[in-house]
């Protein structure tokens, strides 16, 4: 239907509430005054300039760096040129076909347990877009899934929550490759210094491709930074912390005739922290341990003590190798390929009670264990043990379980060790800036 | 207040701020719709420079509130002058005059005004610049939701206090913590980024004057190689591509060279593990080699 003077405030408005509907669905926390902030900027600009409709929705819908990406690449396949427009309706006629014979194709390659997993049909395209090594590696993941232990129907849901997280990550990334050869991230406003790799956050871990290796471990270098930071900043005192110092009251007070309305404290004391990590590097895990250990590599400076162990079967002191300055993937590249713990099997009570037994000046009550492991291990029973000595060794003991939270409640051995200690999720990013930020 | 577009558009080119067209939108709609303005990004990308920039276009006062941690509504908004009101409590007993009101105390005599209180009592609309707000307590963010959605404080003991004319309220933040939802919703947002080569040539002819226009691009071109190393802790700013450049005209340089930027590096290059980072990712023949590609004219030096 052809846009006239009258119904275009009505399209307007109703477009635009499809795509803050948009914007929801992936995460912006577009609300009632976002939205009438919107409508109120956009009748102060020039409706005609494409830009100015743009920048009056960003400033008004989008809040953070982050959201702007998203914004920005919604706002680009939303809002589409008339022109363009009409040029898709022709062109969209003629691809129906063609998608329907890669949903066909999709829907047998993606299937779980005799059915096919539940995507949508712009997540099924997005897959038949991918490269055939892409695919193949989707697929194998799938299967493999599927074949593993106690793996039941019901994992359904979480497998193809996956997927889809997959999927969005590989159409991210593409997007960003295809705006680096371009060099079209000015228009967004973003210049030579801004950190594309903003979309690596809420990808599972073990799904980032070595491409984007150097990208995310910016990223965490990024983190780790904001990380230290915050712990600097909680340990410098305030200006009313520490307790009260009655005598310099008394004795700043005495020049108002002893009545106290200067009250003085005691300037507040607080000891750095000591972190003791100890990430599980067999086969399944080490993807994970491997960016824990760059994540946290970034404190040193401002922690008491940082030190490092990796377990598998046995346990490995990485602290040497790890501290100070040094590139930190140099030093893990030459410890994993050293390494006799890194890809083995996993016997936690084993590291737990060598831990103990061998490194007791380690364990104290100012002592953080963070363990990053999924309980995955071949005397659960032991372990659960060691786990509650260590326990009472230490100030507190910090599970990160890379398993999606939603698989828990499969596996006996998470039940067992969330029983005696805080364990959070940490299979992305995003999760693991949260837990760290948080509880350290 | 309200500038036209083309009017503030032309206000920043004339006091010298250099900005596309996105940041003059939004700065434009914030001040139609009086809204606040947060802005993030690096430090120094100009964020703390636009407050202090629209105050000049507006030809107002700057107020300014530098944000810390433990920050609180006495450094931010008001207090009362205790040691003169127990002055004149210990005077009214000496010269027994009669019995002192509570309300005499708490008096505008006795108010210390702080930067907010000062803005929402201003008689002319005051440009209200709240600097680095993600350092200050989430207490104290939420404390700040009174001023920046309804434009009024509240003291207990004188009333809640609207504003006479509401400020141009600036915000920024490095983004070294998130920030609350609350806030932000109150807030309309731009993300100022380092400029592309050409803007910041614009912004170093418009800084330093005198400037050759080879040395111009030259500098901003390698800068701009310098941001590109992402493993760099903290990459040179604005004000530091500013400082180089003057330093490169008060060393009378016409061209730059590899060597020269290696002999300069301490006003670009804040760190020694930054520095390290130079010598032995990017190097004099790096710098070299950048400056090779360009020509003699901006268009061969464009941004891209």
């Amino acid at each position: 239907m052809p846009l006239t003077e009258a119904n275009t405030e009505q399209f307007m408005d109703e477009n635009l509430a499809v795509f803050a509907g948009l914007l929801r669905q992936e995460g912006l926390p577009v609300g009632t005054t976002e939205m009438i902030d919107a409508l109120l900027a956009l009748q102060k600009i020039d409706l005609s300039s494409r830009d100015a409709f743009k920048t009056a929705l960003q400033a008004t819908l989008v809040k953070s760096r982050r959201d702007q990406l998203v914004f920005s690449r919604l706002f680009d396949l939303f809002f589409v040129p008339a022109e363009q427009h009409r040029h898709r309706a022709e062109e969209t006629i003629l691809r129906q076909e063609e998608f329907t014979r890669q949903l066909d194709r999709a829907n047998l390659e993606l299937h779980f347990k005799g059915e096919s997993l539940q995507l949508s049909s712009r997540e099924l395209k997005q897959y038949s877009a991918l490269s055939a090594e892409q695919r193949n590696r989707l697929q194998d993941f799938v299967q493999k899934t599927e074949t593993g232990n106690k793996v039941e129907a019901e994992f359904r849901p979480i497998l193809e929550t996956i997927v889809k997280s997959h999927l969005r990550y590989c159409r991210n990334r593409d997007e960003q490759e295809s705006r680096n050869v371009d060099g079209t991230n000015n228009a967004d406003g973003a210049g030579t210094g801004s950190g594309g790799d903003e979309y690596l956050r809420e990808v599972d871990i073990a799904m980032i491709a070595a491409a984007d290796m150097p990208a995310a471990e910016q990223l965490l270098k990024r983190l780790s930074r904001k990380l230290a930071f915050q712990i600097l900043r909680r340990r410098r005192s305030g200006p009313r912390s520490g307790p009260l110092d009655l005598r310099r009251s008394l004795r700043d007070n005495m020049r108002y005739g002893g009545i106290i309305f200067n009250l003085k404290h005691k300037p507040k004391r607080r000891s750095k922290q000591q972190i003791l990590l100890l990430c599980d590097v067999s086969a399944s895990m080490k993807g994970y341990s491997t960016f824990v250990i760059h994540f946290l590599h970034g404190l040193h400076e401002v922690v008491r003590e940082l030190s490092c162990f990796s377990f598998s079967d046995s346990l490995e002191d990485l602290t040497a190798e790890l501290k100070g300055r040094a590139n930190v993937n140099q030093l893990l590249d030459r410890v994993i390929r050293r390494s006799k713990t890194w890809g083995g099997g996993t016997d936690i009570a084993a590291a737990l009670r060598i831990i103990r037994e061998k490194h007791p000046e380690r364990l104290n009550a100012k002592t953080t264990v963070l363990v990053v492991s999924d309980t995955k291990t071949v005397t659960l029973n032991k372990a659960v043990q060691e786990l509650q000595k260590l326990k009472d060794q230490v100030k507190r003991v910090i599970w990160l379980n890379p398993l999606p939270t939603e698989r828990w409640a499969d596996y006996h051995s998470v039940a067992m060790m969330a029983d005696l200690v805080e364990m959070w999720p940490c299979s992305t990013i995003d999760q693991l800036e949260e837990v760290l930020s948080g509880q350290l | 207040m309200t500038i036209p577009l083309d009017e503030l558009r032309k206000s920043f080119e004339q006091v010298g701020y250099i900005c596309d067209e996105n940041t003059v939108l939004t700065v434009f709609l914030a001040l139609d719709l009086q809204k606040p303005l947060l802005i993030e990004g690096a430090p120094g990308v100009g964020k703390t420079e636009m407050g202090k920039v629209l105050a000049e276009i507006m030809k107002t006062e700057l107020i300014r509130l530098q944000c810390y941690e433990g920050l609180d509504e006495t450094k931010a908004l008001y207090e009362w002058n205790y040691q003169r009101q127990l002055l004149r409590i210990q005077m009214n007993r000496a010269l027994e005059e009669e019995q002192i009101h509570e309300e005499d105390l708490f008096s505008d005599q006795y108010l210390l005004e702080r930067p907010l209180l000062k803005a929402i009592r201003s008689e002319m609309t005051a440009v209200l610049l709240i600097d680095e707000v993600d350092k200050c307590d989430p207490e104290f963010e939420a404390f700040l939701f009174e001023v920046l959605s309804d434009f009024q404080v509240s003291i207990p003991e004188l009333g809640t206090i609207p504003a006479k004319k509401i400020p141009v309220v600036v915000l920024t933040s490095n983004n070294e913590r998130e920030l609350s939802d609350g806030l932000k919703r109150r807030c309309l947002y731009l993300y100022l980024d380092f400029p592309d080569v050409e803007k910041e040539v614009q912004i170093i002819k418009a800084k330093v004057p005198g400037i050759a226009e080879r040395l111009a691009w030259e500098t901003a071109r390698v800068v701009a190689r310098l941001r590109q190393q992402s493993d760099l802790r903290k990459k040179p700013s604005i004000a530091e591509t500013l400082d180089w450049a003057r330093a490169l005209v008060s060393l009378n340089r016409s061209r730059i060279d590899g060597k020269l930027v290696a002999d300069t590096l301490n006003l670009l290059l804040k760190t020694r593990a930054d520095q390290q980072i130079f010598r032995q990712e990017v190097g004099v023949d790096g710098i070299d080699q950048v400056l090779a590609r360009g020509g003699n004219g901006g268009e061969i030096y464009g941004c891209r």
